[in-house]
């Protein structure tokens, strides 16, 4: 009995941990209702309106906070909270939401990259970091080219080591200051970055082994098969009533407080 | 965008190693300096059918494939990766066949002419 | 025979203003329009205008499955239910007119709940064989039952014993029945009474018993019976040859042109590894609307069979032998440089322009203008009757065709020399004034018409006025004269032309600028080969015993054992190993038209281009490409490396060739016929049609000889002729 007993109110405090965090970091700014409708769609991915308010706030007192390097604060897919951030500015906002006693996110989880060729910067960096106090997950996203280097975030997330090298390779964004920089995942004497959409899924070289010379030769691609190509658009796109699922991002307004 | 003055700063290029073509020119010599010492040494630890003075020349020609390149910020990022390179090599990360690559010799040259190109299915 | 009457006609294009481009001129006065609200959009639309036509006018789709904007309106599948305010039951939209001030709601419950229960009795009926069925994928159910289906079911039938059951019917090698999978859209029956023009598919039973079929057993066997695969919005008619061969999303669509009559219908080609699974025709309003023969359809496994895939040059003893590009190039070359100038060419059916013009520029340069098209057209020395295209054009555009009054169709088919045409002439006749004549053997044109005898004198006795079918081409207001182009290949084909085309001119149609000498070509390479310069028909050829003669797919037996000199070094330039190979010397393997990017000019004079949908098979290549290449083996390398450089030449040649897709004004009509007038007069015997039954339409070429769903085709028919229910 006293063991459920204590169960229970642990769960109670972890409850109330959850919430206070985040929240108590932003008690001074006027807190938003959770006043979005709940979602009622069965096709449609319903989402936590209290998390989504908590970070409504939560991303506004980071963008008063750290006004010259937030550029714009959004939330994707209803509830998960976004900060766009300059380049430059990786180093002081990822020191800032780790050191913070109100974020506390002290926890990286992964570092992507994502390249849209249309862009003047081209690659976007995503950190996705992670506060286990307040057990609550958000975004950091910058953007570069390929010649602007990034500062490596070695020095604040050990683990960030390996991600960065990864990117490295898999998108050619030079990492200033990364302790040891080199390729992760390609083989030695590979030319060129996989993962930029210029690059051919099937590549540019092929390898095979070479009876004459007793050895792996490197070769110009030749397919002997067709490239197979799937058609994935849906069917029924003509019906425009299929497709009214929920906007992928939605800003947050982070003027308005700055004014106040 | 919430902030301009964030903007202002990133359209004062960023350099990567180098500020200036000169300091650009070091680091490229350095860095052919430091494989031209490596040659003996790759031939030492590589078992490949070529001498010093194959080499010589093919890292002449890797260099001279870049000389038109003219932006800084290009110059060192060709020098990391030149860099990174010779570390390979010399750490013997690569292997025979991948110092071999630099040579392709098993690669044939795409025809150039219509005839030949029409015999060759292209 | 089915056609409508007048008045129903008039009220029927009202309704079609959209789809009809080509009627505006028929209607009398705009009426005023109305309005509507489709989900509080106002619209303005005619009145008599259907609801589904003005929700299509604000962009707004609504479910249907029986409705075709090309077939007369059913209204039995119910899907498009729409509710209309202050309506007590919601609205079939496929067959209601608007009304003033209508409130139309695309989207409110009612129409939602509606849309759930048909879909649900549709369903209820269906099997659930989506997994084996080869419409999966492209299915009109499917797709609107994951959008406007119930997301639940009701089906409790777990003894399998409700679901509706009905036997499969063999209506032919082309079109594969599942019966059970029918919803009774009756698409099918409408296509083949109204567009094909044969009575052969209805519906017997009733309520659940109701079956679509046949009524007795016999094929379902028409010209473009192919059409009624893409026409059924469920997997109940499919693509025989195709039957279990792909998904439709693996498959990569490839935009091209069919060249297997001279029309050009715009096609679609299917591929998937390198390998043509099927065509399916692409929508052109101008040209084939969006129905396909089912020659075109259907003859592309002749693609893969009978291929040149190699180059052959024949040995001393008479074999030929598979030998390499350089090898067979310096043969050829060799025998080229011995002959001098004694270097002929005759151009086939399957020839595109850019091969058309490389062959001429190296014919020219060594120094000899005998160039020809297997077909011929009548020409005289100096004055010849080519040298304006409105000569040999059909004039009047394909679709202008339907707006006709009156047809004078002179030895020729269209019904299986261009069905598409064919559908064209039927469309005016059903929903137009439109009438027929025939001058040639009776045919079956699946339509009514005044057969006016064969004798090749009747044509006399027009010209000069003595026939009464004169007077009624005289006071026609949009007459037309067709002749076929096999026609005017007869030896007395000159005086066709000049006859002919005096008697049009001195027509006065209503419109100045309707064109009434038209000429129906049968290849595809014609048009273009007589815009180069090429000289129709191959006399002259024979008659300068050529030392080296190159055959460009020529498969039609113009040229053969006897009429060419015995010394003569023949060079068979083409894709398939058809009549023309066997006679080489030296076999240099082409592309076939899917496998190239090639120009081709249509009977109108509409030059289009096709595109490569897969690659040459073996060591072919593109036909100018061997022509460019034997040219440097020669010694006088051609001026063009790749296609924009021939395509550049083309241009300098014909600007028309490289305007795709546009149709070019052609007139100099009088002057054209002062240049036939000169000719003498003189007709004798009978007129003919080569393709005068179903069996004569499939099998015509090289590519369709070569395909066994052709020869099925033809099989079926002639099993079928004994049988008590003929075709």
């Amino acid at each position: 009995m006293a063991s459920l007993l204590r169960t229970i109110s642990c769960g109670l405090r972890n409850g109330l941990a959850q919430n206070s965090g985040i929240l108590s970091a932003t008690r001074r700014l006027k807190h938003t209702e959770p006043a979005v409708t709940e979602e009622t769609r069965p096709t449609v991915r319903k989402f936590n309106a209290v998390q989504r308010a908590h970070f409504v706030d939560f991303g506004k007192y980071v963008a008063e906070c750290l006004p010259k390097y937030v550029q714009k604060v959004q939330l994707t897919s209803g509830d998960e909270l976004e900060i766009l951030i300059a380049p430059e500015g990786v180093l002081p906002v990822l020191q800032f939401l780790k050191d913070h006693h109100q974020a506390q996110f002290v926890n990286l989880v992964d570092i992507a990259g994502m390249d849209v060729p249309s862009r003047e910067y081209r690659f976007e960096i995503i950190y996705n970091i992670l506060s286990l106090r307040y057990n609550s997950r958000i975004r950091v996203k910058t953007y570069t080219d390929e010649l602007s280097p990034i500062d490596s975030c070695n020095e604040i997330f050990k683990a960030a080591n390996w991600y960065e090298r990864e990117i490295w390779d898999m998108y050619g964004v030079f990492f200033a200051n990364h302790p040891d920089l080199r390729r992760i995942l390609t083989d030695y004497g590979f030319e060129g970055h996989p993962q930029r959409r210029d690059f051919p899924l099937t590549g540019f070289v092929e390898l095979r082994y070479d009876d004459e010379k007793k050895r792996v030769v490197c070769e110009p691609l030749e397919l002997a098969q067709e490239f197979r190509k799937f058609e994935l658009e849906a069917p029924w796109k003509q019906f425009p009533n299929f497709r009214k699922a929920n906007p992928a991002t939605e800003e947050v307004d982070t003027k308005k407080t700055e004014s106040k | 965008m919430a902030s301009t003055p964030a903007k202002r700063i990133i359209q004062q290029v960023r350099p990567i190693l180098s500020v200036d073509r000169d300091e650009a020119k070091r680091r490229v010599l350095s860095l052919y300096k430091a494989w031209f010492r490596t040659i003996p040494f790759i031939l030492h630890k590589f078992d490949i059918p070529k001498n010093e003075e194959q080499c010589r020349a093919k890292l002449r020609e890797e260099f001279l494939k870049n000389k038109d390149v003219t932006d800084v910020r290009v110059i060192d990022m060709l020098v990391i990766k030149g860099q990174m390179e010779l570390k390979e090599v010399t750490m013997q990360w690569k292997q025979k066949g991948h110092v071999m690559n630099y040579w392709k010799e098993t690669v044939e040259p795409k025809p150039q002419d219509f005839l030949s190109k029409f015999l060759s299915g292209n | 025979m089915l056609r409508v009457p007048l008045t129903r006609a008039v009220l029927a294009q009202s309704q079609r203003a959209g789809v009809l481009a080509t009627s505006k001129r028929m209607q009398s006065k705009a009426p005023e329009k109305v309005e509507v609200f489709i989900d509080d959009q106002p619209v303005m639309v005619l009145p008599g205008t259907t609801v589904l036509q003005a929700a299509a006018q604000v962009g707004i789709e609504i479910p249907r499955f029986c409705y075709h904007e090309r077939l007369a309106v059913a209204g039995n599948c119910r899907m498009c239910l729409v509710e209309v305010e202050k309506s007590p039951k919601p609205v079939a939209a496929c067959a209601m007119p608007v009304m003033k001030g209508w409130r139309i709601k695309t989207n409110s419950e009612m129409t939602r709940r509606a849309r759930e229960g048909v879909m649900e009795f549709l369903l209820a009926n269906h099997p659930l064989d989506c997994p084996i069925c080869d419409q999966g994928g492209e299915c009109d159910l499917q797709d609107q039952a994951m959008s406007f289906g119930s997301d639940r079911s009701r089906f409790t039938d777990i003894d399998h014993a409700g679901k509706r059951a009905v036997e499969d019917k063999d209506i032919g090698p082309l079109i594969k029945t599942t019966m059970t999978r029918c919803i009774h859209c009756t698409r099918c029956i409408r296509f083949a009474s109204e567009v094909a023009g044969v009575d052969d598919l209805g519906t017997t039973g009733r309520g659940n018993d109701m079956q679509v079929g046949t009524y007795v057993e016999k094929l379902f066997l028409s010209e473009i019976s192919g059409n009624v695969i893409d026409l059924c919005p469920v997997g109940a008619l499919t693509n025989k040859p195709y039957s279990f061969v792909a998904r439709p999303w693996e498959i990569r669509r490839i935009d091209s042109i069919d060249v297997l009559d001279a029309l050009g219908s715009n096609i679609t080609v299917n591929t998937r590894t390198g390998e043509v699974l099927r065509i399916l025709p692409r929508e052109n309003e101008d040209i084939n609307e969006e129905w396909l023969s089912d020659k075109s359809r259907f003859a592309c496994d002749g693609l893969k069979r009978q291929r040149l895939i190699t180059p052959m040059l024949r040995k001393p003893d008479g074999e030929l032998e598979a030998v390499e590009w350089e090898t067979a190039l310096i043969g050829v070359a060799q025998a080229v440089k011995n002959a001098g100038s004694k270097v002929a060419a005759v151009a086939g059916s399957f020839v595109d322009a850019e091969q058309l013009v490389a062959v001429k520029d190296l014919l020219n340069r060594l120094g000899s203008e005998l160039l020809c098209t297997e077909q011929k057209f009548p020409t005289s020395d100096g004055l010849s009757g080519i040298d304006f295209r409105s000569n040999y054009l059909l004039n009047s555009s394909i679709a202008a065709c339907e707006d006709a009054d009156l047809v004078l169709l002179v030895g020729t088919n269209p019904r299986y020399e261009a069905p598409l045409l064919n559908t064209r002439l039927r469309k005016g006749y059903v929903h137009k004034e439109l009438d027929v004549a025939v001058i040639g053997p009776q045919i079956d044109l699946s339509y009514r018409h005044e057969h006016l005898g064969s004798n090749a004198s009747i044509i006399q006795d027009i010209v000069s006025g003595k026939h009464p079918f004169a007077k009624r081409l005289k006071s026609a207001k949009r007459p037309l004269i067709i002749v076929g182009a096999n026609a005017l290949s007869r030896n007395d084909g000159k005086a066709f032309l000049s006859s002919l085309h005096s008697f049009a001119n001195q027509l006065k149609p209503e419109n100045s600028d309707w064109k009434v000498w038209n000429v129906l070509q049968t290849n595809a390479s014609q048009v273009a080969a007589l815009d180069i310069g090429y000289k129709p028909g191959v006399d002259e050829v024979i008659a300068a015993g050529p030392k080296v003669l190159f055959l460009l797919g020529a498969d039609n037996e113009a040229i053969n054992k006897d009429n060419i000199p015995k010394d003569c070094f023949v060079v068979y330039l083409g894709h398939h190993g058809d009549n023309g190979a066997p006679l080489s010397h030296a076999i240099l393997p082409g592309a076939a038209y899917t496998e190239k990017q090639a120009t081709y000019v249509n009977t109108e004079g509409r030059a289009q281009q096709t595109l490569i949908a897969i690659t040459p098979p073996g060591m072919a290549r593109e036909d100018w490409k061997i022509i460019r290449a034997l040219s440097e083996v020669i010694g006088t390398s051609l001026p063009y490396d790749n296609l924009d450089e021939i395509r550049d030449r083309l241009e300098d040649i014909a600007p028309h060739l490289v305007r795709y897709g546009r149709l070019e004004e052609n007139n100099f009509f009088a002057q054209a016929e002062q240049l036939a007038k000169s000719q003498s007069v003189a007709f004798q015997g009978e007129i003919d049609v080569k393709q005068k039954s179903l069996a004569d339409f499939y099998m015509t070429d090289s590519i369709t000889r070569a395909s066994p769903t052709m020869a099925k085709c033809v099989q079926a028919i002639k099993k079928g002729q004994g049988r008590a229910y003929t075709y």
